[in-house]
């Protein structure tokens, strides 16, 4: 069994008053994708960010390649390519500059020329990185993750303001990156996403930890949650999330009236 | 590696001042603009009946002080202040540079531009109105060192005082315009009634002003020991404050 690359042990994390992540345990290995799914607010993000070494968790412990992430950062990034939820780039920097200047950080980079022809934007190569789409800068975002050959990818929201087509496209692309050994964590509101990629599943609720394991496993503790009249074999793995996921009420003609 | 990343950092940072307009026209062409129109308004006479020195000798080393304060307190603090707010070194800190190198990068940048800034204007004055600087090279670069570390010291406390671009952007356009007008850098202090006078001599651009168009004059860096000493402590408080102040924010 290879060694996790990404080891969380009972993570806390805490705004002012909110305690945004409450002892949250996890691993990855190599060429494992873990998918992080929950409501908005539930901690996803903030977990993802401790592993990113951006924000400093108040207790717990969190090794990625071995390394502290907040005290070792800038090693752990050598070898780790994120995404980040919302990433804005210098108003006036052009397309190929930022990709230039991310190639510069690394001493190995990829092609990012060939990056940018295959992920679509090779004709937007001289525009305004401002100037871009939001699906376009979604994409480039994603090119500069890859640009450094990471052997581990965090993904924050990979797929959204993507087409259908584009989406499709993304998750081939990324099953390929997992073939060659490099880990994935994605964090995703998109259940076939999560269906389609992922191995193993974190499953957040109100910043607690209500599942970790695999595909499999996670049907079997949805099982556990409902009534054995709600349960029906072969559903997705979106329709059994939304059995499990605390229930909230859409608006009301009576309110919008 | 580390200085191959930096050197790519600070390439595209430089591309990005010359794209900013208010920048580039601030810092490379308006001292020059503002040469020839006081130049026309004032011409180039002795600052009095028999002097030495005349009126453009004067007004270039407070021209060169004025392209630091654009540079300091205004491009400086506000790329950084822009850069903050948009979350952009939170992008870069997730990179294997972090946002430190860009920070620096961006110091780095500005101190160049008001080098070429300045450059510019002092071949423009030789040219135009044949100005004289007869200070020695030392004292002429301490003097722009000092002046330059204290006004990009205040422009980084700005940025670290200000809670967004909004605020930032306010603190920056006040304290340069009051700076600006009542320092000398703009208009020679001479003209200035008592009250003043009296108010610039609380402002550190007055000491840069002083300082420069007495080392341009070829006074030793000695008879300005006090101004060298006011410039060096706002420089090691701005800094220190704002350090203080930077580490307690939530760049997440």
């Amino acid at each position: 069994m290879s060694q996790a690359i990404v080891q969380v042990e009972n993570l806390n994390l805490t705004y002012k008053n909110l305690h945004a992540v409450q002892n949250i345990s996890f691993s990855v290995k190599p060429g494992e994708i873990l998918a992080v799914i929950g409501q908005n607010g539930s901690g996803k993000t903030s977990t993802v960010e401790c592993i990113e070494g951006l924000r400093r968790p108040d207790s717990g412990f969190i090794q990625v390649f071995g390394k502290n992430p907040w005290t070792h950062r800038r090693e752990v990034y050598k070898e780790m390519g994120v995404q980040l939820q919302e990433a804005e780039y210098p108003a006036k920097i052009k397309v190929a500059e930022l990709c230039s200047l991310f190639a510069g950080f690394y001493e190995r980079p990829a092609d990012w020329r060939l990056l940018l022809t295959q992920i679509g934007l090779d004709e937007k190569r001289k525009c305004l990185v401002s100037k871009l789409s939001g699906g376009e800068k979604q994409r480039l975002s994603i090119l500069l993750s890859l640009i450094g050959r990471p052997k581990l990818l965090v993904l924050d929201e990979l797929t959204t303001g993507l087409d259908p087509e584009v989406r499709q496209n993304m998750w081939s692309s990324f099953e390929n990156i997992r073939k060659s050994g490099t880990a994935i964590i994605m964090v995703s509101h998109y259940l076939d996403e999560v269906e389609a990629l992922a191995d193993k599943i974190l499953y957040l609720e109100k910043g607690k930890q209500q599942f970790f394991g695999t595909k499999q496993a996670f049907r079997s503790y949805v099982k556990s949650r409902i009534s054995p009249d709600e349960w029906k074999d072969n559903l997705s793995l979106e329709k059994l999330y939304l059995m499990i996921a605390p229930k909230t009420t859409g608006l009301t003609m009576e309110g919008i009236l | 590696m580390k200085v191959k990343g930096f050197a790519v950092i600070c390439k595209i940072e430089l591309q990005l001042f010359t794209r900013d307009f208010f920048s580039f026209f601030f810092t490379l062409i308006f001292p020059v603009l503002m040469l020839l129109l006081f130049g026309g308004i004032f011409g180039n006479a002795p600052i009095y009946a028999g002097a030495d020195v005349r009126m453009m000798d004067i007004s270039v080393p407070a021209y060169a002080v004025m392209i630091i304060g654009v540079t300091g307190l205004m491009s400086l603090p506000l790329t950084l202040s822009g850069y903050k707010e948009k979350k952009i070194y939170k992008r870069f800190d997730a990179s294997p540079v972090g946002k430190k190198s860009i920070m620096l990068a961006q110091v780095l940048v500005n101190l160049i531009m008001t080098l070429i800034g300045i450059l510019i204007l002092l071949i423009a004055g030789k040219l135009l109105y044949h100005i004289q600087i007869k200070g020695t090279f030392l004292s002429v670069c301490t003097g722009m060192l000092f002046s330059i570390a204290a006004m990009f010291s205040i422009g980084f406390l700005f940025t670290a005082i200000g809670k967004d671009l909004k605020s930032t952007t306010l603190l920056c356009y006040l304290f340069y315009f009051i700076m600006l007008f009542l320092s000398g850098a703009t208009m020679p202090d001479m003209l200035f009634p008592d009250t003043i006078k009296k108010f610039s001599d609380f402002l550190p651009m007055t000491y840069a002003v002083d300082l420069m168009q007495g080392i341009f004059a070829g006074d030793s860096l000695r008879l300005h020991i006090t101004k060298l000493l006011i410039l060096a402590f706002v420089t090691v408080i701005c800094t220190v404050i704002g350090v203080v102040l930077y580490r307690k924010k939530d760049w997440a």
